[in-house]
């Protein structure tokens, strides 16, 4: 249970402070926060549950992708505005700075020989970051994939 | 010099320029700020409409054009262009533009009140500089505790994104290349997450190299480029997916630098 209540915190400060690093307005940072800590709660305990991440990543971004349009309605604010920032709290640095470091190992041609895995372990990260920096993009444009040419808010009026 | 035809100047009436000309100012500043192509063109074409002005659309990731026509008087039509160099996220830019345009639509306001609304909108001031320094620096010290590091790493996460993001406003300032700044805040974050792996600080300094780079990841451009694509804009998402590899790139050069000084057999 700690577990998950550190999680969403740790989520919630990063989600502001790229909220802030984007000069999203104090008035919906909260949301931001809020979005980034339930998003990545939701990827936290799929992944715990022997989910791969990928689909645990896509899990997480949609969820902030749909949520964020009803949260959009409420506080008069582009869904965008706080779904960006908590979509990267999903960002995935470690494998990129995996993927970039073997790239860096395989420069060395007698490195590249004695230890051939490293060819292998590359390609994996780059494709595994790849996919999930598409995976979050996604998430953020769930509302326009669905509801094509529609704004969010238009879209509320059509609901209720 | 002969004079030109004055019929031209008739049929270009006054209020025809104004309108355009409130239009691309718009639609530039959204553009600089972060807004992806779908955003831009729902906020001009809500005032268009609301005018009664029929509106066409050109978005390039180094420029817009507008042309739009009076509905009423077809005869009436400006076409107009201007270029984009400078582009820096900005969402309370895109929040409020995006209020101003839907009280255009509901309450019809008029265009010299729109004006003056959307040139206090284009000197929104940003978040103290502080307060950017340590959220960033926050956000990257909790991001590597999120990826498996301890306290120690994080510290030492936090204090190198707080260094680095200083760095880089700093290069800016000096008006170097927005690249070059890039390079310089990527090298100088991962020499001071060296001494996490130098002094065997945490118990996991891959962490700390991973996370404590991330503020410079160009997400804002990345993302906008899927959703120009999904929305079959080609021109706009091939530009800013261009622009968000080649900072993603000039990141792994500050970084590799910093590696190779630091000893890559360490890694």
């Amino acid at each position: 249970m700690l577990t998950y209540l550190s999680d969403i915190i740790l989520a919630f400060i990063v989600a502001i402070g790229f909220a802030v690093l984007f000069q999203t307005p104090t008035r919906v940072l909260h949301v931001a926060g809020l979005l980034g800590g339930l998003g990545h709660c939701i990827r936290f305990s799929l992944l715990s549950h022997d989910i791969g991440i990928i689909p645990a990543t896509l899990a997480g971004t949609v969820f902030i992708g749909l949520f964020g349009i009803v949260l959009s309605h409420k506080v008069h604010t582009p869904p965008v505005v706080f779904t960006m920032p908590a979509c990267i709290t999903m960002i995935p640095g470690l494998f990129a700075y995996r993927a970039m470091l073997g790239c860096l190992k395989i420069t060395d041609l007698e490195h590249a020989r004695t230890h051939p895995e490293t060819v292998t372990v590359t390609a994996h990260y780059f494709v595994l970051t790849a996919c999930l920096l598409f995976t979050l993009a996604i998430g953020i444009c769930i509302g326009a994939l669905l509801f094509r040419k529609r704004s969010s808010k238009s879209l509320f009026k059509r609901i209720f | 010099m002969p004079r030109p035809d004055p019929e031209i100047f008739e049929h270009a009436t006054a209020s025809t320029c104004r309108v355009a000309d409130l239009l691309l100012d718009i639609g530039t500043v959204l553009l600089q700020s972060g807004a992806h192509c779908g955003r831009i063109t729902r906020n001009l074409e809500r005032i268009a409409e609301t005018w009664g002005y029929e509106m066409e659309l050109f978005i390039t990731f180094t420029g817009l054009m507008v042309s739009i026509k009076n509905a009423r008087h077809p005869d009436e039509r400006v076409a107009r262009f201007q270029r984009c160099p400078h582009h820096g996220v900005h969402f309370g830019i895109v929040t409020e533009t995006s209020i101003l345009t839907w009280q255009v639509a509901e309450k019809n306001i008029p265009i010299s009140e729109v004006e003056t609304r959307f040139a206090k909108i284009k000197t929104l001031p940003h978040h103290p500089r502080w307060a950017i320094l340590l959220a960033v620096g926050l956000a990257c010290g909790c991001l590597c505790i999120l990826a498996g590091g301890n306290w120690l790493n994080g510290l030492v996460a936090f204090t190198a994104a707080f260094i680095g993001l200083a760095v880089r406003q700093e290069v800016l300032k000096l008006r170097f290349n927005p690249m070059i700044a890039v390079i310089a805040a990527a090298f100088t974050t991962t020499m001071i997450a060296g001494i996490d792996m130098t002094m065997q600080l945490g118990h996991s300094p891959e962490k700390t190299f991973a996370t404590s780079v991330l503020y410079l990841i160009p997400g804002v451009p990345l993302i906008n480029s899927t959703i120009d694509l999904i929305e079959g804009r080609f021109p706009t998402a091939i530009a800013r997916a261009v622009f968000g590899s080649f900072i993603l790139l000039c990141i792994a050069v500050g970084m590799s630098l910093a590696i190779l000084l630091l000893g890559i057999q360490n890694f």
